[in-house]
């Protein structure tokens, strides 16, 4: 993103350059001459009209001396080489020839040596070479190599002063080293608006890797015919070193106080990294030959701070691979669900992006660690990043795209986010802090370049222009960008893993529910008889002899009992079992009403009992009436049970509502129970007296807490040995039917 | 006016059937009682086929009929009875082990007439026989126009 200055005004500025038709200037620079021949003929297709001038005679000349050119020409466009350089000898001058194919023919320049350079030969370049990249090898960082570079390339070039750019995401280029003899002004550490490169420009500089400016205030030299008579269009320059520049381009010069320029370009990963650009006050033509040793230096710094960022990027990388290891080791030893574990190991998630906060948005709910923005904040980027179906967004200034960021800009003024779920706006989110830092403008850049009556004009002023940045953090890197989308994918594998194993535990459940269903079918046929049949067979014995002894009706009557309290059992359990399964119809019950029935069941087991009961109003509940009904029976029955002992016993039945739940609550002066043993309660076969004391199948509260868990209620018991017991039970206003039975549900 | 047409009883316990027997034996009706030992047979008496093809005409006063059976279950004895428009008057009373409400809201959807489950307490058993007994074979009149009329 760019810095404080205005998107808009660059746009702008870039948009009047990219105009511009650098490619096909129609002339070139004067200081060689341009012809364009017939790759089969060799006969003169175009020409710059300084040809004569420059060459000493006309591009159909048949003088030796040129037709031994020509003859030269003809081998190379025969050959495999892509470029053709050679050396021409024309009376009384010796010319530099480079050539190169293009659609429109055989484009050939020719350019007699600069009398200002000195001739640089090859045979002095190799030990510079070796020395450049020794230099280089040994710099310890980036900066250093930059610096090799910049010192060779002044001693070799006899520019004033080189500079080298690198851009950023946005194309301002920073200086970020310079060589000067002190005649020009230094630019060390400056920032250049991306508009002074129009895009098409940075296009050009990525394929054609070196332009050579060598008077600022040249006269172009127009190609004759301007249009290429192979397909009637104008001659295309972009490899022609000659190559005339956008008057903008030369304005620029002359207002930066230079009076020739070269630049080399440097290219990283296929992209146009920064530049390597000389200057000289005054016009300066530096040598063909030291040009290709230019370009040469160009390509090998290119390939060195490529092999840097590379070795720097996968340090960096392997750096965080290990943190995202670390933190999804804790995560699959985490026996909570991945947001908790996620947060729990909040460290190492911040140290995956090196954040200073996170934050977990799953189910409108979220987590937050660190210094993050105000939770509403979180939630409602969450909601804007999931209507704009944004899977990753990274910033870093969150009040660029949410005004009111701004508030909070001191906690978090950048952040990533990585969507979490195709279906809901679940997001991981990191952020950073605001860091205020100055830049260091070459000029104003917000001053957009003056368009005078003829044409624009680039800026005036290079001098230093500060400007404070707010509200952004530093920038996130490719690393820690990529860093958040392997995680993503991480994360994305590890959601999927579980809702397989769920699906998986699913239907294992289901199929032992199926089981268990049908074994307690089963059971309630084939477990009943038998007990059915003893019971009838004794009382038919006991109805058919009236004559057994005493002893012998006891022991009848002993088998009849205890055979009709196994069928009891039977019975309760697979009431219990079925509770699970049997779906709830729930709708508003008058509990009045509904205890008061209770009651008058119950009233065979109050004969000869002195029971007094205080029942409140009780408030109308949601639920199921028939289980409410077996809620109710069953506390009471236990109230009257164990409050047998008492000469008179207290029964009551309360209520409270609290707005959304209603608890209710019965209570007796009975025995009780030790709270010790209060965990006991709710168990299936759980007592906390003996059988001979209190008869019971020890069902009962299991049943009432899963009829009350069925509800979305909840129960507990209170008690004290010789004290009375209280149970109360809550349900819901509007209760969330929960299937008791992991099976169903 | 007693009812003396038969009470089919249809059950292959041995011992329910001797229960439900001394249970109806208790009370003393005039009823023949006929047993069937599986849905099969009990067709077999509705229909007059089989070995009871040679049984005198007419309908049982009600089918007593135990819900698990060998060949034909119980419920399938009674969809057929229920589905057959000759056979749909006689009063249906489902016996039954189970408290599964999946037999119950079954039964009901077949139309039987009456459904009850076996408790195990030997006297809440003998009073619902009793009761079943006494209401379907004394007190039930057979709709108008019933074949056992005819």
């Amino acid at each position: 993103m760019a810095d404080h200055v205005s998107e808009a005004t660059i746009e702008a500025t870039i948009e009047t350059c990219a105009s511009e038709p650098i490619r096909i200037p129609g002339a070139i620079q004067p200081y060689g001459a341009l012809m364009v021949l017939d790759p089969q003929t060799l006969s003169c297709l175009q020409r710059s009209r300084n040809f004569a001038m420059i060459v000493g005679v006309e591009p159909d000349s048949m003088t030796p001396e040129f037709q031994q050119l020509r003859a030269e020409i003809s081998r190379w466009r025969l050959g495999d080489a892509a470029q053709l350089l050679t050396r021409a000898n024309m009376p009384g001058r010796l010319l530099h020839v480079t050539g190169h194919r293009s659609p429109q023919g055989l484009v050939i320049e020719l350019e007699p040596p600069p009398a200002t350079s000195p001739d640089f030969s090859l045979d002095g370049f190799y030990p510079r070479l070796r020395g450049f990249l020794e230099r280089i090898r040994s710099a310890p960082d980036l900066a250093a190599i930059a610096q090799a570079a910049v010192a060779d390339m002044r001693a070799i070039t006899g520019f004033n002063r080189i500079l080298l750019y690198a851009f950023d995401h946005d194309g301002h280029g920073t200086v970020i080293a310079e060589d000067n003899d002190g005649v020009l002004p230094s630019y060390q550490g400056l920032r250049f608006p991306a508009s002074d490169i129009p895009p098409q420009a940075r296009d050009l500089y990525r394929l054609n890797r070196i332009r050579l400016i060598g008077d600022s205030n040249y006269t172009p030299c127009p190609i004759d015919p301007p249009y290429s008579p192979v397909d009637g269009q104008p001659l295309d320059l972009s490899f022609a070193s000659l190559r005339s520049v956008s008057p903008i381009h030369l304005e620029y010069m002359r207002n930066m106080g230079t009076g020739s320029s070269m630049s080399v370009s440097l290219v990283v990963d296929g992209e146009l990294w920064g530049l390597i650009s000389g200057h000289r006050r005054e016009p300066w033509h530096v040598h063909p030959q030291t040009r290709a040793a230019c370009e040469s230096l160009g390509q090998i710094l290119s390939l060195q701070i490529e092999a840097y960022l590379r070795a720097e990027r996968s340090s960096e990388r392997l750096a965080l691979k290990g943190v995202e290891s670390q933190l999804l080791a804790a995560m699959a030893a985490s026996d909570k669900d991945f947001e908790e574990a996620l947060i729990h190991s909040s460290d190492l998630l911040m140290a995956l992006t090196r954040a200073e906060g996170a934050a977990i948005v799953t189910h409108e709910d979220i987590r937050r660690a660190g210094t993050t923005p105000p939770r509403d904040a979180i939630m409602r980027i969450a909601a804007d990043l999931f209507a704009r179906q944004q899977e990753t967004f990274a910033t870093d200034s969150l009040s660029e795209t949410w005004p009111d960021a701004a508030e909070y800009a001191d906690r978090a003024s950048g952040m990533l986010a990585i969507s979490i779920s195709q279906i809901r706006p679940d997001y991981l989110f990191w952020f950073r802090p605001e860091v205020v830092r100055t830049v260091n403008w070459s000029g104003d850049p917000t001053k957009p370049m003056s368009a005078g009556k003829e044409r624009l004009h680039p800026r005036q002023s290079f001098a230093l222009w500060k400007e404070q940045v707010h509200q952004r953090c530093l920038p996130w890197t490719d690393v820690e960008r990529d860093s958040a989308t392997g995680f993503r994918s991480s994360i994305q594998n590890m959601i999927l893993r579980g809702a397989e194993e769920k699906a998986e535990l699913t239907d294992r459940l289901e199929r032992a529910n199926k089981e268990l269903e049908a074994f307690s079918y089963s059971i309630s046929h084939d477990l009943r008889a038998p007990f059915r049949h003893i019971v009838g067979f004794a009382e038919l014995l006991s109805d058919r002899e009236k004559s057994l002894d005493a002893k012998s009706q006891h022991y009848l009557r002993t088998i009849s009992e205890a055979a009709h309290a196994a069928g009891r059992l039977v019975d309760d359990l697979l009431n219990f079992s079925q509770l699970g399964r049997a779906s709830l119809r729930i709708k508003p019950v008058d509990m009045n009403a509904l205890v008061l029935s209770v009651r008058r069941l119950l009233e065979p087991e109050l004969a000869g009992r002195d029971v007094t009961w205080r029942i409140d109003d009780l408030p109308q509940a949601n639920g199921d009436a028939v289980m409410i009904t077996q809620v109710f029976q069953n506390l009471l029955q236990n109230a009257i049970k164990f409050t047998a002992t008492r000469t008179r016993a207290e029964i009551s039945i309360t209520a409270e509502d609290d707005g959304d739940r209603i608890a209710y609550t019965v209570a007796d002066n009975g025995v009780g129970f030790e709270m010790d043993y209060s965990d006991k309660l709710f168990g299936v076969f759980q007592r906390l007296h003996s059988a001979e004391e209190f008869p019971g199948t020890g069902i009962g509260l299991a049943l009432v807490k899963r009829i009350v868990m069925r509800h979305g209620g909840t129960i507990s018991g209170r008690g004290a040995p010789d004290a009375g017991a209280a149970f109360t039970f809550s349900l819901p206003r509007r209760p969330i039917t929960r299937d008791a039975g992991p099976p169903h549900g | 006016m007693a009812d003396l047409r038969p009470i089919l009883l249809v059950e292959d316990n041995p011992r329910d059937l001797e229960l439900t027997l001394a249970a109806l034996a208790k009370c003393q009706l005039a009823n023949e009682i006929v047993v069937a030992r599986d849905g099969a047979e009990a067709l077999d008496y509705l229909y007059r086929r089989g070995q009871h093809a040679a049984r005198p005409p007419g309908d049982p006063a009600v089918v007593l009929l135990d819900l698990k059976l060998p060949k034909v279950d119980g419920l399938q004895v009674l969809e057929k009875v229920k589905t057959d428009s000759e056979q749909r008057q006689i009063p249906v009373v489902m016996l039954t082990s189970s408290r599964e409400e999946r037999d119950l809201l079954r039964s009901y959807e077949l139309g039987v007439n009456a459904f009850v489950v076996k408790p195990v307490d030997f006297n809440a058993f003998f009073e619902a026989i009793q009761d079943l007994g006494m209401f379907w074979a004394i007190l039930n009149e057979p709709p108008p126009g019933g074949r056992a009329n005819a």
